[in-house]
């Protein structure tokens, strides 16, 4: 198909039908959520459940892809759904306009092969990583800070979240000093897209790892967490 | 010798974790400390010893999206 050309041969054919077939929901559609739905929707992964209760504002234009003087007040995910349509219609898209909570959070990710945490507080994504692990499902995580970010992959079972947010009485962490940056969300949504992607198609990916990019000093560093 | 952050780092006696993010200029505010995989509380880094051969892990606690 004309549409997956350049994916070729890095994504075979056979990996281009195995993506068509799969289902990752994901959660958040800020500044991390809209370059994650953008990666997935244009290599074609089949199918995309998109969560989130907020609407955009001002203050997210610095960063969030997705958002547009056009759309100041209407819900992040609608603008998620029509973006997904534009790029690749063959991408089934759901918009569910809604927090995540401990009471839907099993619905929302029932059926799903993957979660996706682009999420901007602490407990929404410890509630997140709990939700994964009961669905047993892989839950890819992104966090950013400044001219920082990290990446983790949380296998069913695994608890990695808690190891960074061990025992944090506070909702936030570094970006509340030094606020989130368009290229930093850019490159560690690319990053958690790409991780997404290697575990649809069962090819090797961070494990038990975190991978930190600091982007003003150009590198990166893989931690062992496990 | 010690590691933090998967580096080796050389060890002196009377280092705490506290004397070690000094000397490493760890500032921000927002940090997570675990050393040999243990957690050690903010409250406790004044006092927590860091051993010769210790594996040090800390991490600047990001939650933006």
């Amino acid at each position: 198909m004309e549409r997956y050309l350049r994916n070729q041969d890095a994504i075979s054919e056979e990996d281009q039908t195995a993506l068509s077939h799969k289902r990752v929901v994901v959660v958040g559609c800020g500044g991390l959520g809209g370059v994650v739905i953008e990666c997935l929707a244009r290599i074609g992964v089949g199918h995309m459940r998109v969560v989130d209760g907020d609407v955009f504002d001002e203050s997210n234009l610095n960063r969030q892809l997705l958002s547009s003087r056009m759309n100041l007040g209407r819900p992040k995910t609608l603008a998620a759904q029509q973006r997904v349509m534009a790029v690749n219609p063959l991408v089934e898209v759901e918009a569910v306009q809604a927090e995540l909570t401990s009471d839907n959070a099993p619905e929302l990710l029932g059926n799903y092969d993957i979660a996706v945490d682009c999420l901007d507080d602490i407990p929404s994504r410890l509630l997140l990583q709990q939700a994964a692990k009961e669905a047993g499902i892989p839950l890819v995580h992104a966090a950013i800070a400044g001219w920082r970010g990290q990446v983790a992959v949380v296998q069913p079972g695994e608890d990695l979240l808690s190891l960074l947010y061990n025992n944090s009485r506070q909702e936030q962490g570094e970006e509340i000093s030094t606020g989130t940056l368009s290229f930093t969300a850019a490159a560690l949504g690319a990053l958690q897209a790409s991780e997404v992607v290697k575990l649809l198609l069962g090819r090797q990916g961070l494990q038990g790892e975190l991978l930190i990019l600091d982007l003003l000093n150009a590198s990166s560093t893989r931690l062992r967490l496990t | 010798m010690i590691k933090v952050n998967t580096e080796d780092y050389p060890w002196h006696p009377g280092m705490t974790v506290r004397v070690l993010l000094d000397e490493k200029l760890f500032t921000f505010r927002h940090i997570i400390v675990r050393v040999n995989g243990e957690f050690v509380p903010e409250e406790d880094y004044e006092h927590h010893p860091i051993l010769d051969g210790d594996d040090v892990l800390v991490l600047h606690l990001m939650a933006g999206g």
